[in-house]
Protein backbone atom coordinates (compact mmCIF):
# COMPACT_ATOMS: atom_id res chain seq x y z
CA UNK A 1 0.00 0.00 0.00
CA UNK A 2 2.85 2.38 0.91
CA UNK A 3 6.46 2.00 -0.20
CA UNK A 4 9.36 4.35 0.57
CA UNK A 5 12.51 3.66 -1.45
CA UNK A 6 15.58 5.49 -0.15
CA UNK A 7 13.54 8.61 0.51
CA UNK A 8 15.40 11.73 1.59
CA UNK A 9 13.71 15.03 2.29
CA UNK A 10 15.77 18.19 2.71
CA UNK A 11 13.77 21.35 3.33
CA UNK A 12 16.63 23.81 3.19
CA UNK A 13 20.29 23.23 2.68
CA UNK A 14 20.65 21.89 6.22
CA UNK A 15 20.38 18.44 7.72
CA UNK A 16 17.70 16.28 6.11
CA UNK A 17 14.27 15.95 7.78
CA UNK A 18 14.14 12.41 6.40
CA UNK A 19 17.35 10.58 5.62
CA UNK A 20 17.38 7.65 3.20
CA UNK A 21 14.22 6.02 4.55
CA UNK A 22 13.08 2.73 3.03
CA UNK A 23 9.97 0.99 4.31
CA UNK A 24 7.03 -1.10 3.11
CA UNK A 25 3.57 -0.87 4.64
CA UNK A 26 0.99 -3.41 3.54
CA UNK A 27 -2.70 -2.96 3.04
CA UNK A 28 -4.62 -3.11 6.29
CA UNK A 29 -1.60 -2.57 8.54
CA UNK A 30 -1.64 -0.31 11.60
CA UNK A 31 1.65 1.53 12.01
CA UNK A 32 2.85 3.81 14.81
CA UNK A 33 5.38 6.46 13.87
CA UNK A 34 7.43 7.47 16.88
CA UNK A 35 10.48 9.59 17.58
CA UNK A 36 11.42 12.72 19.45
CA UNK A 37 10.27 16.12 18.37
CA UNK A 38 11.75 17.14 15.02
CA UNK A 39 12.66 13.58 14.08
CA UNK A 40 10.63 13.76 10.84
CA UNK A 41 7.24 12.16 11.63
CA UNK A 42 5.15 14.99 10.21
CA UNK A 43 7.44 15.16 7.20
CA UNK A 44 6.80 11.46 6.59
CA UNK A 45 3.04 12.08 6.56
CA UNK A 46 3.30 15.23 4.44
CA UNK A 47 5.18 13.27 1.80
CA UNK A 48 2.33 10.73 1.77
CA UNK A 49 -0.17 13.57 1.31
CA UNK A 50 1.95 14.90 -1.52
CA UNK A 51 2.13 18.23 0.28
CA UNK A 52 5.86 17.90 -0.18
CA UNK A 53 7.91 16.01 -2.74
CA UNK A 54 10.95 13.94 -1.70
CA UNK A 55 14.35 15.41 -2.50
CA UNK A 56 15.60 11.94 -3.37
CA UNK A 57 14.08 8.49 -3.64
CA UNK A 58 10.71 7.12 -4.65
CA UNK A 59 7.32 6.82 -2.93
CA UNK A 60 4.66 4.43 -4.16
CA UNK A 61 1.25 4.82 -2.59
CA UNK A 62 -2.01 3.03 -3.43
CA UNK A 63 -0.33 1.69 -6.55
CA UNK A 64 0.83 5.10 -7.81
CA UNK A 65 4.37 6.42 -8.08
CA UNK A 66 4.08 9.88 -6.52
CA UNK A 67 7.11 11.11 -8.43
CA UNK A 68 5.38 10.69 -11.77
CA UNK A 69 1.96 11.82 -10.54
CA UNK A 70 1.01 15.06 -12.34
CA UNK A 71 -0.02 17.95 -10.14
CA UNK A 72 -3.63 17.87 -11.26
CA UNK A 73 -3.94 14.23 -10.14
CA UNK A 74 -2.94 15.05 -6.56
CA UNK A 75 -6.54 15.82 -5.43
CA UNK A 76 -7.61 12.41 -6.72
CA UNK A 77 -4.80 10.77 -4.78
CA UNK A 78 -5.97 12.57 -1.64
CA UNK A 79 -9.48 11.21 -2.04
CA UNK A 80 -7.96 7.85 -1.10
CA UNK A 81 -6.29 9.27 1.99
CA UNK A 82 -8.02 10.39 5.16
CA UNK A 83 -6.27 12.76 7.53
CA UNK A 84 -6.54 13.59 11.23
CA UNK A 85 -4.48 16.19 13.07
CA UNK A 86 -3.71 17.17 16.61
CA UNK A 87 -5.67 20.41 16.22
CA UNK A 88 -8.82 18.79 14.68
CA UNK A 89 -9.09 21.42 11.88
CA UNK A 90 -12.87 21.60 11.94
CA UNK A 91 -14.75 24.50 10.41
CA UNK A 92 -16.08 26.48 13.38
CA UNK A 93 -19.12 27.94 11.64
CA UNK A 94 -20.40 24.60 10.34
CA UNK A 95 -22.30 22.02 12.36
CA UNK A 96 -20.97 18.53 12.99
CA UNK A 97 -23.08 17.22 10.12
CA UNK A 98 -21.97 20.01 7.78
CA UNK A 99 -18.31 19.53 8.63
CA UNK A 100 -18.45 15.91 7.59
CA UNK A 101 -20.75 16.58 4.63
CA UNK A 102 -18.33 19.26 3.38
CA UNK A 103 -15.69 16.61 2.69
CA UNK A 104 -18.10 14.82 0.36
CA UNK A 105 -19.61 17.92 -1.22
CA UNK A 106 -16.32 19.44 -2.31
CA UNK A 107 -15.36 16.29 -4.19
CA UNK A 108 -18.68 16.40 -6.02
CA UNK A 109 -20.53 13.57 -4.32
CA UNK A 110 -24.27 13.76 -4.95
CA UNK A 111 -26.63 14.94 -2.23
CA UNK A 112 -28.15 11.50 -1.83
CA UNK A 113 -24.74 10.03 -0.96
CA UNK A 114 -24.13 12.84 1.52
CA UNK A 115 -27.51 12.25 3.15
CA UNK A 116 -26.90 8.55 3.66
CA UNK A 117 -23.16 8.45 4.40
CA UNK A 118 -22.79 11.29 6.88
CA UNK A 119 -25.26 10.07 9.54
CA UNK A 120 -23.87 6.58 9.17
CA UNK A 121 -20.27 7.60 9.84
CA UNK A 122 -21.33 9.94 12.67
CA UNK A 123 -23.14 7.00 14.22
CA UNK A 124 -19.92 4.98 13.89
CA UNK A 125 -17.91 7.58 15.85
CA UNK A 126 -20.66 7.85 18.47
CA UNK A 127 -21.96 11.32 17.58
CA UNK A 128 -25.28 10.31 16.07
CA UNK A 129 -27.10 12.41 18.66
CA UNK A 130 -25.00 15.57 18.23
CA UNK A 131 -25.08 16.15 14.49
CA UNK A 132 -26.51 19.67 14.73
CA UNK A 133 -24.01 20.98 17.27
CA UNK A 134 -21.23 23.40 16.41
CA UNK A 135 -17.65 22.27 17.12
CA UNK A 136 -17.44 24.88 19.90
CA UNK A 137 -20.27 23.03 21.66
CA UNK A 138 -18.28 19.78 21.81
CA UNK A 139 -15.49 18.47 24.04
CA UNK A 140 -12.01 18.02 22.55
CA UNK A 141 -12.52 14.28 22.27
CA UNK A 142 -15.82 14.75 20.49
CA UNK A 143 -14.26 17.26 18.12
CA UNK A 144 -11.57 14.76 17.25
CA UNK A 145 -14.27 12.17 16.59
CA UNK A 146 -15.84 14.55 14.10
CA UNK A 147 -12.43 14.93 12.45
CA UNK A 148 -12.10 11.14 12.28
CA UNK A 149 -15.58 10.89 10.80
CA UNK A 150 -14.65 13.48 8.18
CA UNK A 151 -11.45 11.59 7.33
CA UNK A 152 -13.27 8.29 7.04
CA UNK A 153 -16.54 9.29 5.40
CA UNK A 154 -15.17 8.77 1.88
CA UNK A 155 -13.88 5.27 2.86
CA UNK A 156 -10.21 6.01 2.16
CA UNK A 157 -7.65 3.28 1.61
CA UNK A 158 -5.24 4.99 3.97
CA UNK A 159 -5.80 6.99 7.14
CA UNK A 160 -2.99 9.27 8.31
CA UNK A 161 -3.08 10.63 11.85
CA UNK A 162 -0.55 13.17 13.15
CA UNK A 163 -0.64 13.05 16.97
CA UNK A 164 -4.43 12.74 17.01
CA UNK A 165 -4.46 12.36 20.79
CA UNK A 166 -1.86 15.05 21.45
CA UNK A 167 -4.45 17.45 22.89
CA UNK A 168 -6.55 14.89 24.76
CA UNK A 169 -6.50 13.36 28.21
CA UNK A 170 -5.67 9.63 28.53
CA UNK A 171 -9.25 8.39 28.81
CA UNK A 172 -10.41 10.39 25.83
CA UNK A 173 -7.33 9.32 23.90
CA UNK A 174 -8.30 5.76 24.58
CA UNK A 175 -11.64 6.35 22.89
CA UNK A 176 -10.04 7.84 19.79
CA UNK A 177 -7.55 5.00 19.69
CA UNK A 178 -10.36 2.44 19.83
CA UNK A 179 -12.04 4.26 16.98
CA UNK A 180 -8.92 4.23 14.80
CA UNK A 181 -8.48 0.57 15.61
CA UNK A 182 -12.04 -0.13 14.52
CA UNK A 183 -11.45 1.76 11.28
CA UNK A 184 -8.27 -0.25 10.75
CA UNK A 185 -10.28 -3.45 11.09
CA UNK A 186 -12.42 -2.41 8.11
CA UNK A 187 -9.28 -2.85 6.02
CA UNK A 188 -8.06 0.75 6.06
CA UNK A 189 -4.31 1.15 6.40
CA UNK A 190 -3.56 3.47 9.35
CA UNK A 191 -0.33 5.40 9.92
CA UNK A 192 -0.29 7.30 13.19
CA UNK A 193 2.46 9.59 14.45
CA UNK A 194 2.38 9.81 18.23
CA UNK A 195 4.20 10.63 21.43
CA UNK A 196 1.78 8.57 23.51
CA UNK A 197 3.98 5.90 25.08
CA UNK A 198 1.24 4.11 27.02
CA UNK A 199 -0.92 3.75 23.98
CA UNK A 200 1.83 2.36 21.76
CA UNK A 201 2.91 -0.05 24.45
CA UNK A 202 -0.65 -1.22 25.04
CA UNK A 203 -1.65 -1.65 21.38
CA UNK A 204 1.44 -3.64 20.35
CA UNK A 205 1.32 -2.78 16.68
CA UNK A 206 4.08 -2.21 14.18
CA UNK A 207 6.34 0.68 15.26
CA UNK A 208 8.60 2.80 13.05
CA UNK A 209 11.01 4.97 14.98
CA UNK A 210 12.69 7.98 13.43
CA UNK A 211 15.71 9.73 14.86
CA UNK A 212 16.90 12.90 13.14
CA UNK A 213 15.26 11.70 9.97
CA UNK A 214 16.82 8.24 10.06
CA UNK A 215 14.60 5.17 10.40
CA UNK A 216 16.28 3.54 13.39
CA UNK A 217 13.70 0.91 14.24
CA UNK A 218 11.03 -1.09 12.40
CA UNK A 219 9.41 -3.42 14.86
CA UNK A 220 6.29 -5.48 14.46
CA UNK A 221 4.11 -5.68 17.59
CA UNK A 222 6.50 -3.06 18.97
CA UNK A 223 6.68 -0.68 21.90
CA UNK A 224 7.28 3.06 22.21
CA UNK A 225 10.78 3.26 23.71
CA UNK A 226 13.80 1.35 22.48
CA UNK A 227 14.97 0.84 26.07
CA UNK A 228 11.97 -1.41 26.58
CA UNK A 229 13.99 -3.64 24.20
CA UNK A 230 11.14 -6.09 23.70
CA UNK A 231 11.88 -7.70 20.35
CA UNK A 232 13.83 -4.75 18.96
CA UNK A 233 15.22 -5.29 15.48
CA UNK A 234 16.59 -1.82 14.68
CA UNK B 1 -22.65 18.67 -11.83
CA UNK B 2 -25.67 20.53 -10.37
CA UNK B 3 -24.17 20.03 -6.94
CA UNK B 4 -21.14 22.02 -7.96
CA UNK B 5 -22.85 24.93 -9.65
CA UNK B 6 -25.03 25.15 -6.59
CA UNK B 7 -21.99 25.22 -4.35
CA UNK B 8 -20.07 27.68 -6.53
CA UNK B 9 -23.04 30.03 -6.66
CA UNK B 10 -23.55 29.96 -2.89
CA UNK B 11 -19.85 30.51 -2.23
CA UNK B 12 -19.61 33.37 -4.72
CA UNK B 13 -22.60 35.21 -3.31
CA UNK B 14 -21.43 34.76 0.25
CA UNK B 15 -17.91 35.95 -0.64
CA UNK B 16 -19.32 39.03 -2.32
CA UNK B 17 -21.59 39.74 0.62
CA UNK B 18 -18.87 39.20 3.19
CA UNK B 19 -16.64 41.78 1.45
CA UNK B 20 -19.47 44.04 0.41
CA UNK B 21 -17.68 47.35 1.01
CA UNK B 22 -14.67 46.32 -1.00
CA UNK B 23 -16.96 44.79 -3.60
CA UNK B 24 -18.89 48.03 -3.99
CA UNK B 25 -15.65 50.00 -4.28
CA UNK B 26 -14.37 47.64 -6.95
CA UNK B 27 -17.63 47.70 -8.91
CA UNK B 28 -17.82 51.50 -8.74
CA UNK B 29 -14.28 51.88 -9.97
CA UNK B 30 -14.92 49.50 -12.84
CA UNK B 31 -18.11 51.44 -13.62
CA UNK B 32 -16.43 54.84 -13.67
CA UNK B 33 -13.43 53.73 -15.67
CA UNK B 34 -15.50 51.85 -18.22
CA UNK B 35 -17.92 54.76 -18.53
CA UNK B 36 -14.94 56.90 -19.48
CA UNK B 37 -13.78 54.26 -21.94
CA UNK B 38 -17.29 54.18 -23.40
CA UNK B 39 -17.47 57.97 -23.61
CA UNK B 40 -14.09 58.05 -25.36
CA UNK B 41 -15.26 55.40 -27.81
CA UNK B 42 -18.48 57.30 -28.51
CA UNK B 43 -16.51 60.51 -29.06
CA UNK B 44 -14.14 58.78 -31.41
CA UNK B 45 -16.93 57.28 -33.49
CA UNK B 46 -18.98 60.45 -33.33
CA UNK B 47 -16.01 62.49 -34.50
CA UNK B 48 -15.49 60.11 -37.37
CA UNK B 49 -19.16 60.39 -38.33
CA UNK B 50 -19.04 64.18 -38.08
CA UNK B 51 -15.83 64.37 -40.10
CA UNK B 52 -17.56 62.53 -42.91
CA UNK B 53 -20.42 65.02 -42.90
CA UNK B 54 -18.03 67.97 -42.71
CA UNK B 55 -15.83 66.70 -45.48
CA UNK B 56 -18.79 66.05 -47.69
CA UNK B 57 -19.80 69.64 -47.08
CA UNK B 58 -16.41 71.27 -47.33
CA UNK B 59 -17.35 73.94 -49.73
CA UNK B 60 -14.95 76.61 -50.76
CA UNK B 61 -16.70 79.89 -51.36
CA UNK B 62 -15.01 82.28 -53.75
CA UNK B 63 -16.64 85.66 -53.10
CA UNK B 64 -16.49 88.12 -55.96
CA UNK B 65 -16.04 91.79 -55.29
CA UNK B 66 -19.18 93.89 -55.95
CA UNK B 67 -17.05 95.83 -58.41
CA UNK B 68 -16.01 92.76 -60.42
CA UNK B 69 -16.75 92.98 -64.12
CA UNK B 70 -18.72 90.21 -65.83
CA UNK B 71 -15.58 89.11 -67.69
CA UNK B 72 -13.62 88.78 -64.45
CA UNK B 73 -16.45 86.70 -62.99
CA UNK B 74 -16.50 84.50 -66.07
CA UNK B 75 -12.67 84.11 -66.01
CA UNK B 76 -12.71 82.94 -62.41
CA UNK B 77 -15.54 80.54 -63.19
CA UNK B 78 -13.78 78.90 -66.13
CA UNK B 79 -10.47 78.62 -64.23
CA UNK B 80 -12.20 76.99 -61.29
CA UNK B 81 -13.90 74.45 -63.51
CA UNK B 82 -10.61 73.51 -65.17
CA UNK B 83 -8.89 72.61 -61.91
CA UNK B 84 -8.40 68.82 -61.67
CA UNK B 85 -9.03 68.72 -57.91
CA UNK B 86 -12.35 70.49 -58.02
CA UNK B 87 -15.33 68.27 -58.36
CA UNK B 88 -17.89 70.88 -59.21
CA UNK B 89 -18.57 74.57 -58.91
CA UNK B 90 -21.83 76.43 -58.93
CA UNK B 91 -22.31 80.11 -59.42
CA UNK B 92 -24.58 81.83 -56.94
CA UNK B 93 -26.00 85.05 -58.26
CA UNK B 94 -27.27 87.98 -56.24
CA UNK B 95 -30.85 86.68 -56.21
CA UNK B 96 -29.75 83.39 -54.65
CA UNK B 97 -27.81 85.04 -51.88
CA UNK B 98 -30.68 87.38 -51.27
CA UNK B 99 -32.93 84.37 -50.65
CA UNK B 100 -30.28 82.76 -48.43
CA UNK B 101 -30.10 85.94 -46.39
CA UNK B 102 -33.85 85.91 -45.96
CA UNK B 103 -33.57 82.51 -44.31
CA UNK B 104 -30.66 83.35 -42.07
CA UNK B 105 -31.50 86.86 -40.88
CA UNK B 106 -34.28 88.29 -38.74
CA UNK B 107 -36.94 90.23 -40.69
CA UNK B 108 -35.65 93.53 -39.25
CA UNK B 109 -32.11 92.88 -40.39
CA UNK B 110 -33.29 91.54 -43.72
CA UNK B 111 -35.43 94.52 -44.51
CA UNK B 112 -32.41 96.80 -44.98
CA UNK B 113 -30.83 94.54 -47.63
CA UNK B 114 -31.17 95.21 -51.36
CA UNK B 115 -30.63 92.62 -54.04
CA UNK B 116 -28.06 94.86 -55.65
CA UNK B 117 -25.93 94.87 -52.45
CA UNK B 118 -25.54 91.13 -52.42
CA UNK B 119 -22.16 89.70 -53.38
CA UNK B 120 -21.95 86.90 -55.90
CA UNK B 121 -19.92 83.76 -55.36
CA UNK B 122 -18.74 80.44 -56.67
CA UNK B 123 -19.37 77.46 -54.33
CA UNK B 124 -16.89 74.71 -55.11
CA UNK B 125 -16.59 71.19 -53.73
CA UNK B 126 -13.00 69.91 -53.89
CA UNK B 127 -12.38 66.24 -54.56
CA UNK B 128 -10.57 66.02 -51.25
CA UNK B 129 -11.07 68.37 -48.37
CA UNK B 130 -7.32 69.02 -48.10
CA UNK B 131 -7.38 70.59 -51.57
CA UNK B 132 -9.60 73.36 -50.29
CA UNK B 133 -6.55 75.21 -48.97
CA UNK B 134 -4.96 75.23 -52.45
CA UNK B 135 -8.04 76.90 -53.88
CA UNK B 136 -7.94 79.47 -51.12
CA UNK B 137 -4.28 80.31 -51.83
CA UNK B 138 -4.71 80.38 -55.57
CA UNK B 139 -7.77 82.63 -55.93
CA UNK B 140 -7.16 85.04 -53.06
CA UNK B 141 -5.17 87.39 -55.34
CA UNK B 142 -7.20 86.90 -58.52
CA UNK B 143 -8.61 90.18 -59.94
CA UNK B 144 -12.26 90.66 -59.09
CA UNK B 145 -12.10 88.25 -56.12
CA UNK B 146 -12.88 89.77 -52.79
CA UNK B 147 -12.38 86.81 -50.49
CA UNK B 148 -12.03 83.01 -50.47
CA UNK B 149 -13.32 81.05 -47.53
CA UNK B 150 -13.05 77.40 -46.55
CA UNK B 151 -14.32 76.12 -43.18
CA UNK B 152 -11.01 74.32 -42.70
CA UNK B 153 -9.61 75.90 -39.58
CA UNK B 154 -12.83 75.33 -37.69
CA UNK B 155 -12.99 71.68 -38.66
CA UNK B 156 -9.38 71.23 -37.76
CA UNK B 157 -9.77 72.83 -34.36
CA UNK B 158 -12.86 70.78 -33.68
CA UNK B 159 -11.17 67.54 -34.59
CA UNK B 160 -8.17 68.40 -32.47
CA UNK B 161 -10.34 69.15 -29.47
CA UNK B 162 -12.12 65.86 -29.87
CA UNK B 163 -8.84 63.97 -30.21
CA UNK B 164 -7.40 65.58 -27.09
CA UNK B 165 -10.60 64.91 -25.16
CA UNK B 166 -10.53 61.31 -26.32
CA UNK B 167 -6.97 60.80 -25.10
CA UNK B 168 -7.66 62.47 -21.78
CA UNK B 169 -10.63 60.15 -21.27
CA UNK B 170 -8.61 57.12 -22.26
CA UNK B 171 -5.68 57.94 -19.96
CA UNK B 172 -7.95 58.57 -16.99
CA UNK B 173 -9.85 55.40 -17.85
CA UNK B 174 -6.61 53.42 -17.99
CA UNK B 175 -5.51 54.66 -14.57
CA UNK B 176 -8.94 53.85 -13.16
CA UNK B 177 -8.96 50.44 -14.80
CA UNK B 178 -5.65 49.69 -13.10
CA UNK B 179 -7.02 50.73 -9.74
CA UNK B 180 -10.13 48.66 -10.43
CA UNK B 181 -7.90 45.66 -11.05
CA UNK B 182 -6.06 46.31 -7.79
CA UNK B 183 -9.36 46.58 -5.93
CA UNK B 184 -10.61 43.35 -7.44
CA UNK B 185 -7.36 41.59 -6.53
CA UNK B 186 -7.70 42.90 -3.02
CA UNK B 187 -11.31 41.80 -2.53
CA UNK B 188 -10.39 38.34 -3.72
CA UNK B 189 -7.36 38.28 -1.46
CA UNK B 190 -9.68 39.10 1.46
CA UNK B 191 -12.14 36.43 0.35
CA UNK B 192 -9.35 33.87 0.14
CA UNK B 193 -8.11 34.91 3.56
CA UNK B 194 -11.59 34.64 5.06
CA UNK B 195 -11.90 31.16 3.55
CA UNK B 196 -8.44 29.86 4.43
CA UNK B 197 -9.74 27.13 6.77
CA UNK B 198 -12.25 25.88 4.22
CA UNK B 199 -9.59 25.97 1.52
CA UNK B 200 -7.13 23.93 3.58
CA UNK B 201 -9.81 21.34 4.34
CA UNK B 202 -10.81 21.23 0.69
CA UNK B 203 -7.22 20.57 -0.35
CA UNK B 204 -6.92 17.89 2.28
CA UNK B 205 -9.99 15.93 1.24
CA UNK B 206 -9.12 16.14 -2.45
CA UNK B 207 -11.19 18.93 -3.96
CA UNK B 208 -9.80 19.72 -7.40
CA UNK B 209 -7.96 22.97 -7.98
CA UNK B 210 -10.72 24.24 -10.23
CA UNK B 211 -13.35 23.44 -7.67
CA UNK B 212 -11.48 25.61 -5.19
CA UNK B 213 -10.71 28.38 -7.66
CA UNK B 214 -13.99 28.82 -9.48
CA UNK B 215 -15.92 30.63 -6.73
CA UNK B 216 -13.11 33.20 -6.53
CA UNK B 217 -12.92 33.51 -10.31
CA UNK B 218 -16.68 33.96 -10.35
CA UNK B 219 -16.37 36.65 -7.71
CA UNK B 220 -13.90 38.67 -9.81
CA UNK B 221 -15.93 38.15 -12.97
CA UNK B 222 -19.11 39.22 -11.20
CA UNK B 223 -17.48 42.44 -10.07
CA UNK B 224 -16.09 43.17 -13.53
CA UNK B 225 -19.33 42.37 -15.33
CA UNK B 226 -21.55 44.22 -12.86
CA UNK B 227 -19.26 47.23 -13.20
CA UNK B 228 -19.40 47.07 -16.98
CA UNK B 229 -23.18 46.63 -16.84
CA UNK B 230 -23.57 49.88 -14.91
CA UNK B 231 -21.08 51.56 -17.24
CA UNK B 232 -23.06 50.34 -20.25
CA UNK B 233 -26.21 51.86 -18.77
CA UNK B 234 -24.47 55.17 -18.09
CA UNK B 235 -22.96 55.30 -21.57
CA UNK B 236 -26.32 54.52 -23.11
CA UNK B 237 -27.84 57.26 -20.99
CA UNK B 238 -25.16 59.65 -22.22
CA UNK B 239 -25.94 58.67 -25.80
CA UNK B 240 -29.66 59.27 -25.32
CA UNK B 241 -29.02 62.55 -23.55
CA UNK B 242 -26.70 63.85 -26.26
CA UNK B 243 -29.21 62.85 -28.91
CA UNK B 244 -31.90 64.75 -27.05
CA UNK B 245 -29.65 67.81 -26.81
CA UNK B 246 -28.75 67.68 -30.48
CA UNK B 247 -31.66 68.96 -32.55
CA UNK B 248 -32.52 66.28 -35.10
CA UNK B 249 -34.17 68.90 -37.32
CA UNK B 250 -30.95 70.84 -37.59
CA UNK B 251 -28.38 68.75 -39.42
CA UNK B 252 -25.80 71.46 -38.85
CA UNK B 253 -25.81 71.21 -35.04
CA UNK B 254 -22.57 69.69 -33.85
CA UNK B 255 -24.28 67.41 -31.32
CA UNK B 256 -26.32 65.96 -34.15
CA UNK B 257 -23.29 65.52 -36.30
CA UNK B 258 -21.22 63.71 -33.69
CA UNK B 259 -24.01 61.35 -32.66
CA UNK B 260 -23.40 57.66 -33.31
CA UNK B 261 -25.47 55.04 -35.06
CA UNK B 262 -27.35 52.29 -33.21
CA UNK B 263 -24.94 49.56 -34.28
CA UNK B 264 -21.98 51.65 -33.15
CA UNK B 265 -23.66 51.97 -29.76
CA UNK B 266 -24.17 48.22 -29.66
CA UNK B 267 -20.50 47.52 -30.34
CA UNK B 268 -19.41 50.09 -27.81
CA UNK B 269 -21.51 48.38 -25.15
CA UNK B 270 -20.17 44.99 -26.20
CA UNK B 271 -16.61 46.29 -25.87
CA UNK B 272 -17.41 47.57 -22.38
CA UNK B 273 -18.73 44.18 -21.30
CA UNK B 274 -15.64 42.58 -22.80
CA UNK B 275 -13.40 44.92 -20.83
CA UNK B 276 -15.37 44.30 -17.64
CA UNK B 277 -15.08 40.55 -17.98
CA UNK B 278 -11.40 40.89 -18.87
CA UNK B 279 -10.54 43.04 -15.88
CA UNK B 280 -12.51 40.76 -13.54
CA UNK B 281 -10.93 37.65 -15.01
CA UNK B 282 -7.39 38.98 -15.02
CA UNK B 283 -7.78 40.43 -11.51
CA UNK B 284 -9.08 37.21 -10.03
CA UNK B 285 -6.53 35.07 -11.88
CA UNK B 286 -3.72 37.20 -10.52
CA UNK B 287 -5.15 37.05 -7.00
CA UNK B 288 -5.61 33.30 -7.21
CA UNK B 289 -2.15 32.75 -8.56
CA UNK B 290 -0.65 34.97 -5.93
CA UNK B 291 -2.70 34.12 -2.83
CA UNK B 292 -4.35 30.76 -3.42
CA UNK B 293 -1.67 28.14 -3.18
CA UNK B 294 -3.30 25.31 -5.11
N1 LIG C 1 8.27 23.46 6.09
C1 LIG C 1 9.48 23.27 6.63
N2 LIG C 1 10.53 24.03 6.24
C2 LIG C 1 11.76 23.84 6.76
N3 LIG C 1 12.03 22.92 7.69
C3 LIG C 1 11.04 22.13 8.13
C4 LIG C 1 9.71 22.28 7.63
N4 LIG C 1 8.92 21.36 8.23
C5 LIG C 1 9.73 20.69 9.08
N5 LIG C 1 11.00 21.14 9.03
C6 LIG C 1 12.15 20.60 9.77
O1 LIG C 1 12.25 19.24 9.50
C7 LIG C 1 12.54 18.51 10.70
C8 LIG C 1 11.49 17.45 10.94
O2 LIG C 1 10.27 18.09 11.24
P1 LIG C 1 8.93 17.29 11.48
O3 LIG C 1 7.82 18.29 11.56
O4 LIG C 1 8.80 16.24 10.44
O5 LIG C 1 9.17 16.64 12.90
P2 LIG C 1 8.17 15.83 13.83
O6 LIG C 1 8.78 14.52 14.04
O7 LIG C 1 6.80 15.87 13.25
O8 LIG C 1 8.21 16.68 15.15
P3 LIG C 1 7.06 16.85 16.26
O9 LIG C 1 7.02 15.61 17.06
O10 LIG C 1 7.53 18.02 17.08
O11 LIG C 1 5.79 17.13 15.53
C9 LIG C 1 12.65 19.54 11.80
O12 LIG C 1 14.02 19.83 12.00
C10 LIG C 1 11.93 20.74 11.27
O13 LIG C 1 12.52 21.92 11.75
MG1 LIG D 1 4.94 16.69 13.87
Amino acid sequence: MITFENVTKIYKAETPALDNVSVDIDKGEFVFLVGSSGSGKTTFLRLLLREEAPSKGRIIEAGRDLGSLPKWRVPFLRRNIGCVFQDFRLLPNKSVFENVAFALEVIGRPKSVVKSQVPQVLELVGLGQKMERLPSELSGGEQQRVAVARAFVNRPLILLADEPTGNLDPTTSEGIMTLLDRINRTGTTVVMATHDKQMVDRMRRRVLELDHGVLVRDQSRGVYGIDDSAGSQA
Amino acid sequence: MPNFSDYAFRETVSNLWRNRLMTIAAILTVTISLTLVGAALLLKQGAANAAQIWQRDTQVSVWMAPTASPSEIAAVGSQLNQLPYVRACVYRGQAYDYEEARKLLTPAEFSVLRVGDMPTSYRCTPLQSQDAQIIVNRFMTQPGVQNVRAPLQQIHAMQQTITVLQWVFLVIALVLLLSAAVLIINTIRLAIFARRREISVMKLVGATNWFIRIPFMAEGLTQGILGSGFAALLVYGLHVWLNALGNPNNPNAILTQISVHGWQMFWTEAVLFGFGALIGGVGSSLAIRRFLDV
